[in-house]
């Protein structure tokens, strides 16, 4: 190689790696490292996550997340009569439920914004990053769903959003209303490293904060835990909770093996004979006859915070509850196989099995989630 | 020069050469077994949800779902011994709803050679059933209450049958640990009660309707089958079908019938015996064609 072919190959290589090098700083910009959130497992509770692959929790995707569950502004809308969030429905001192004490939803029957009532009265939003059975009382929203718009919890927020009995919003009005609002793009710029806000990111913030709700301190935690002794009424209930001829409420609702105290699973409960009236039942997702009449046994943490119960919300309370599957279930061609009981018309409980069921259940409650600020309503908002 | 660099070349070659040879001869020849699970009824393939099936004692019944765990599987060789297929304490859960439950790829690989039986667990034994081994659905909701032994369900067999009042009737014939009431004259079989897995039931005053355990009973019981006369080559896989013939369940030694027992069984040890005696002949094994 001659001495000048050497000067120019080598001048060429340097000025290819510079240009190159300068090409791609000005295209990636700063490296975009959000922070991993860190999540962890409580003692016995499942070590499977249902997080998706392309949302993975982060410490700023979660704030922002919670941010957006509580802003009003969610809905579109900047008035004080058309405000509305996640939260306006989901109240966390009432176990991410709407509650029977709620100050506008009278009773605990929620409506949107258009005045419409939804189908079915709120579920929990507690421990639904182990839920991997369907969101929704008959599970309309589930990870094979062929409705690519039904998966996820990400989905579930777009849907809120645009429902007519929730927010009745449009996603470019709302996400065109957090652009324009001083804070969020700075915020949207930290968890997914754009400050151009699409509703998509929206979505992915609060699935994050929802994400994180996580309940597993209550009495009975910490009795799992060996922390604490349960009280006698209380232990008389656990073992009613987990025996076939006590009250049978394990094999839907769980137990030490299953401290989610839910399947997430779906179950004809025995409440009805005659399902015409049932317009989002179990059936209506899988087709199959034997399902009509089933919906989800929602957790049974921090129930006595929550109702109405069942899925229409029929008893107002937990005493009522007990009444139902004590002695009031009904046989029908649907009824599930685990309520065995439904020929005595239930578990046939004296008062006092009442009562020490009712005990062992409220030992479920747990103060340090109804109460933790971190899933509380932010202090300010962003342009605060 | 040349000669003297070609020499060592070649026996550098001839060392390398024979040194893999040795490292071949080395290697068992092994390979792999698949387990396909099967469920039957009166010969013919399980159809859930419906009432066309009638058992032993005549009660006419359906099948709602079967879930259920085998351990501890092994290949029984031509002399007797005993290959484990996965490492010890190894269990799978089956569901008959989650149809990649029913394939089961075992975990080792396993020698080459002719096998003339299967060995495995129907549920878990006691080093196996520990409670929250499994924290995971769908294992974790198999969980088998504290109070009545802990652990986990060796079955679940969801169905209804058709009473003597002519109702459809539920029932759980769920199968896992016994239990013995205080004031019942049965002997005492295993007391499982100073176990660290069973501490939970310390301090339990059981309600008004419920004597207090005094012991417990496992029911588990080992499968024992031969017939497969099945050959594995190296780097072959094997695949054998394991099919649980429900109608057994409800008939040899015992007539099972649901009018006597009821729709729940978990708490009733005689019937939890009965089942777990019957269980003897519910299995057999042949190779996938």
């Amino acid at each position: 190689m001659s001495r000048t072919r050497f000067i120019f190959t080598s001048a060429f290589a340097i000025i290819l790696f510079v240009g190159l090098s300068a090409c791609r700083d000005k295209h990636e910009g700063p490296a975009f490292k959000p922070t991993p959130y860190p999540f962890e497992i409580p003692f016995a509770f499942p070590n499977k996550l249902n997080i998706p692959t392309d949302n993975p929790l982060t410490v700023e995707g979660v704030a922002l997340g919670r941010y957006l569950f509580y802003d009003g502004r969610l809905s579109g809308r900047t008035h004080a009569d058309s405000l509305m969030s996640c939260s306006s429905c989901h109240i966390q001192s009432n176990n991410f439920e709407a509650g029977i004490d709620h100050p506008v939803f009278q009773g605990g029957y929620v409506h949107g914004l258009s005045g419409k009532q939804t189908t079915h009265v709120v579920l929990p939003l507690v421990n639904l990053v182990w839920n991997s059975s369907g969101y929704g009382w008959n599970g309309f929203i589930f990870t094979n769903n062929p409705i690519t718009g039904q998966r996820s919890i990400e989905d579930i927020v777009r849907i809120s959003v645009m429902a007519e009995d929730e927010m009745m919003g449009d996603t470019t009005r709302v996400k065109a209303l957090f652009q324009q609002t001083t804070g969020y793009p700075a915020l949207f710029q930290a968890a997914f490293g754009s400050s151009n806000i699409t509703f998509r990111n929206i979505e992915r913030a609060i699935a994050q904060f929802v994400r994180t709700l996580v309940s597993a301190d209550s009495r009975f935690d910490q009795y799992l835990r060996g922390e604490i002794q349960l009280n006698q009424g209380e232990l008389n209930g656990y073992v009613l909770f987990t025996t076939e001829e006590g009250a049978d409420c394990f094999h839907c609702h769980g137990g030490g093996g299953n401290p989610l105290f839910t399947t997430h699973l779906f179950y004809n409960n025995g409440k009805d004979t005659v399902f015409d009236q049932d317009i989002a039942d179990r059936y209506h997702i899988t087709g199959d006859p034997m399902h009509k009449g089933a919906y989800k046994a929602p957790t049974l943490r921090n129930i006595s915070r929550g109702g109405p119960f069942m899925h229409d919300g029929r008893f107002k309370t937990l005493d009522e509850v007990i009444d139902f599957y004590s002695h009031q279930v009904r046989l029908s061609p649907q009824v599930d196989p685990l309520m065995h009981h439904v020929l005595k018309g239930g578990v046939q409980l004296t008062d006092q099995e009442k009562s020490d069921l009712k005990a062992f259940i409220l030992s479920l409650q747990d103060n340090n989630f109804l109460n933790n600020p971190a899933y509380g309503r932010p202090e300010k908002f962003p342009d605060q | 020069m040349a000669k003297k660099q070609v020499l060592w070349f070649l026996v550098a070659l001839g060392i390398g050469l024979t040194a893999c040879n040795d490292n071949q001869k080395e290697s068992p020849a092994t390979g792999s077994i698949t387990i396909h699970i099967r469920h039957t009824v009166d010969g013919n393939p399980l159809i859930t949800d419906s009432l066309m099936y009638t058992n032993e004692a005549g009660n006419h019944y359906l099948i709602n779902e079967i879930q259920w765990f085998i351990s501890d599987i092994s290949l029984v060789a031509d002399d007797g011994s005993n290959i484990a297929l996965d490492a010890d304490n190894s269990a799978y859960y089956v569901d008959t709803d989650i149809p990649e439950s029913m394939r089961i790829q075992a975990g080792m690989p396993v020698p080459a050679g002719h096998y003339k039986g299967i060995a495995f667990t129907f549920g878990l034994d006691e080093a196996n059933n520990i409670s929250n081994r499994f924290v995971n659905p769908p294992e974790s909701f198999m969980f088998w209450p504290e109070y009545l032994g802990g652990g986990y369900h060796y079955m679940k067999l969801n169905g209804k049958w058709i009473n003597e009042d002519g109702l459809k009737a539920p029932f759980n014939f769920h199968l896992g640990t016994g239990q013995i009431y205080a004031g019942s004259d049965r002997d005492i079989l295993f007391d499982f009660g100073a176990s660290s897995q069973y501490l939970h039931c310390e301090g339990f005053h059981p309600p008004q309707n419920l004597s207090p355990v005094v012991a417990f009973v496992p029911n588990y019981f080992r499968v024992n089958l031969t017939g497969t006369d099945a050959s594995l080559i190296d780097g072959g896989n094997l695949e054998l079908i394991i099919e649980m013939q429900v109608e057994n369940w409800f008939r040899t030694p015992n007539t099972y019938d649901h009018n006597v027992w009821g729709g729940s069984i978990m708490q009733q040890q005689d019937a939890l015996k009965s089942a777990s005696e019957n269980g003897h002949d519910v299995f057999i094994v042949k190779p996938l064609n």
